[in-house]
């Protein structure tokens, strides 16, 4: 740190020095008198040190919401949204994904959690008035191996799907090699061998400096992890909570400064457990009682989350298998919102079929 | 000038040799000139220069103070303190139940923290008293500004534009059915677009920049006379991980939390901060408790928690000075935090017709 550049009394800036004080970090985390103890200033000295080196740290100036609200590229602003390229799940979301911020997708196997992931890989891809964000997908794959073949079938297919888009646009855009995949599996199986601490850490870091390198080359816009939950589940048995819980946090963290730094959505496919007891669901399921799963890794990891969405097959098929078939030719699936800052608790139905995941519209059997 | 050498804001070696040298108050440094001191004591003539401008600075601003205001000083009667809790009004939270339960709303010159499991609405409450705090003094608001420091990134703008616009058309409502001059007078200047830029936005990823954030905060305030409020939403998530060294992370949480209070005090505004929570393993079961543990638990003045019982929120007071402890329901509507049950549409009819659940309590007051 050279601490000749900012603006103090040199007597100040000679005591710093003399102190042995190396950065700015290293100030905010003394107390007051410390830092009078450490320099061998006076406390109206310590004082205007404290507010110089605090400016210096805070150059970003105050925003009023109203500049947040009209300025709509605005690097803080949350505005901007990754379309999932379907207007009624789109309508759900309120223009769909944020793009800073961890969003979970938790689901029961087979909900259609990867599907929505694979068209957000693809949408992300198109201009930004079509609602992408004009870069690459970066997908990990923790527990099974990529669905290629789906994937090129979606791309086939991007022409019926974004009938919104014109079809020179589509033809434009080289979906498949924007979409990049790490294999997370082979990396754990030779590491979770040796199943110590050490490694378990490098194993984080790995994963959040490959993602962070492909964003600082701006090749990528959003970021999958599928799943999360393969992650931290298998790895650590149920004594070793506090650690988990610490890795969890940190990941967490690391994922966050991501996201913001680069402006990237982080979409984290999530499984869901059983939920055993009763008090446990009415404490833990965020007011939804008529589900009785509730997404995996517990209450560390919901703190991390700006957004929590939730996939399901099972309760509307059950209701109207007729009605469901008709309509599509498949399963009905819903998307739920759970928790998020400017979303009420609601759902949509969606289908998956050959061209991607759509939202229905389902009269409801009230 | 009697005052203790020892208290002046001096290098501490400095106040080392003065007191070594026989200086005991400040009068007999006044009777003194730099070149004397220096010699006396054994320090350059500026350094003397400079202490003797010091205690010479400290001893007028002290003596003015003295004359004239009292309160300035720290020393004020009960009575004083009681006056002036009860005129500086509260932050109403457009939830009934929520204000009863806290004495009238959100106080100033006191930290709120909220504690809440992810997606019970602690962040919404942010938002809506962010926006409350802005109501016109003649609708029984405090016609304030906001500070939101937003650590999560969950500030959506669209939902304070919601919750923004929700408010301004209830106070139309008041308004119309009023029609009272003062009402209209100051509903021409509480827009969206004015409350909006009276929320004053600071993003910080980290745990150092919300430090050096609070540190800037008393000047940003001098600044911005008219805020009223200061939210940290939240508190936890910067000093939850990387935290190798606790006991260097529960210093610094007091520390902040020492000039949250300082600032709420010297400012006359409420701080309100949200909290996580975390599972606390006991020997038979385990429960949800606030993070950041015991010693932070310390550090706000009033503590409510959120939680979710079935399908219904709940908050309850958990910590509080003056109220005692109860659990009152809420809702999260989409024109932000209200009553479970509205209270009883009142008068006429056509208020009733256009939105009973917007009727808040701002009319309780005013009867």
């Amino acid at each position: 740190m050279d601490w000749d550049q900012f603006d103090m009394n040199p007597k100040v800036i000679a005591a710093v020095k003399k102190a042995n004080i190396k950065s700015i970090k290293e100030i905010l985390n003394l107390s007051g008198a410390d830092l009078q103890r450490l320099t061998k200033l006076s406390s109206m000295d310590v004082q205007c040190l404290l507010k110089t080196v605090s400016g210096t740290l805070r150059k970003s100036c105050v925003l009023t919401a109203l500049q947040l609200y009209k300025d709509k590229d605005h690097s803080t602003s949350q505005h901007q949204k990754l379309s999932l390229g379907c207007s009624l799940l789109d309508g759900l979301l309120r223009g769909g994904i944020p793009v800073v911020g961890i969003t979970e997708l938790a689901g029961e196997s087979s909900a259609g959690k990867t599907q929505i992931s694979l068209q957000l890989c693809l949408s992300v891809q198109y201009p930004y008035e079509y609602g992408g964000l004009e870069s690459g997908a970066v997908y990990i794959c923790t527990e099974d191996i990529f669905p290629n073949k789906r994937l090129q079938q979606l791309i086939d297919q991007q022409h019926k799907f974004r009938a919104d888009v014109p079809l020179d646009v589509i033809q434009k855009i080289k979906f498949g090699n924007s979409v990049f995949i790490e294999h997370a599996a082979d990396l754990s199986t030779q590491q979770l061998a040796l199943l110590c601490w050490e490694t378990m850490d490098t194993f984080y870091n790995c994963i959040a400096k490959r993602i962070s390198v492909l964003l600082s080359r701006g090749m990528v816009r959003l970021v999958v992890i599928d799943s999360m939950a393969a992650l931290f589940r298998c790895e650590f048995g149920a004594k070793d909570s506090v650690m988990k819980a610490r890795y969890l946090q940190t990941f967490g963290a690391k994922l966050h400064s991501l996201s913001s730094r680069f402006r990237t959505p982080i979409l984290c496919i999530n499984q869901v457990t059983d939920a055993v007891d009763e008090t446990d669901v009415s404490q833990s399921n965020f007011g939804l009682l008529d589900k009785n799963v509730s997404p995996a890794l517990g209450l560390t990891w919901s703190n991390q989350l700006l957004m929590r969405l939730m996939a399901s097959r099972t309760p509307q098929s059950e209701q109207s298998p007729g009605g469901a078939l008709q309509h599509t030719g498949s399963v009905l699936r819903t998307l739920s919102v759970v928790f998020a800052p400017h979303l009420p608790q609601s759902f949509c139905c969606y289908a998956v079929n050959l061209e991607g995941v759509k939202g229905v519209k389902v009269k409801t059997p009230l | 000038m009697q005052r203790d050498v020892g208290s002046f804001p001096l290098a501490p070696g400095l106040r080392a040799k003065l007191i070594g040298a026989g200086f005991q108050t400040a009068q007999e440094l006044l009777e003194i000139g730099p070149c004397e001191l220096s010699k006396e004591i054994g320090i350059s003539k500026e350094e003397a220069l400079e202490t003797l401008q010091i205690v010479r600075r400290e001893c007028h601003s002290n003596a003015t103070k003295t004359a004239g205001e009292p309160e300035a000083v720290g020393k004020c009667t009960a009575l004083e303190l009681l006056e002036q809790e009860q005129s500086q009004g509260f932050i109403i939270t457009f939830c009934s139940a929520l204000d009863d339960i806290l004495g009238g709303g959100v106080q100033l010159t006191k930290i709120t923290e909220i504690c809440g499991a992810p997606g019970v609405g602690k962040t919404q409450l942010c938002m809506q008293l962010a926006v409350d705090v802005q109501i016109p003094e003649c609708f029984g608001g405090l016609a304030g500004e906001a500070v939101f420091i937003d650590t999560e990134g969950s500030f959506m703008v669209e939902r304070v534009v919601d919750i923004a616009t929700a408010c301004v058309q209830h106070c139309q409502l008041i308004a119309e059915t009023h029609q009272e001059e003062d009402f209209q007078k100051s509903l021409e200047t509480f827009s969206l677009e004015s409350i909006l830029s009276h929320i004053y936005y600071f993003r910080c990823h980290d745990y150092t920049e919300l430090l050096a954030q609070v540190y800037l905060l008393p000047d940003f305030l001098s600044e911005h006379s008219k805020v009223r409020l200061v939210i940290v939403d939240g508190i936890a998530f910067p000093f939850r991980h990387d935290f190798e060294d606790l006991s260097l992370r529960t210093r610094l949480l007091n520390g902040l939390a020492q000039q949250l209070i300082s600032i709420a005090n010297a400012h006359k505004l409420a701080v309100v901060l949200t909290n996580q929570m975390t599972t606390r393993i006991g020997q038979s079961q385990s429960m949800l408790v606030p993070a950041l543990g015991e010693s932070w638990g310390h550090a706000a003045t009033i503590r409510l928690i959120f939680h979710w019982e079935n399908k219904q929120r709940l908050a309850t007071l958990y910590k509080s000075p003056s109220q005692k402890e109860s659990t009152v329901p809420f809702h999260i509507t989409p024109y932000g935090f209200r009553d479970v049950h509205p209270p009883p549409p009142s008068q006429t009819p056509a208020e009733v017709e256009i939105n009973p659940r917007k009727r808040p309590r701002i009319e309780g007051d005013k009867q």
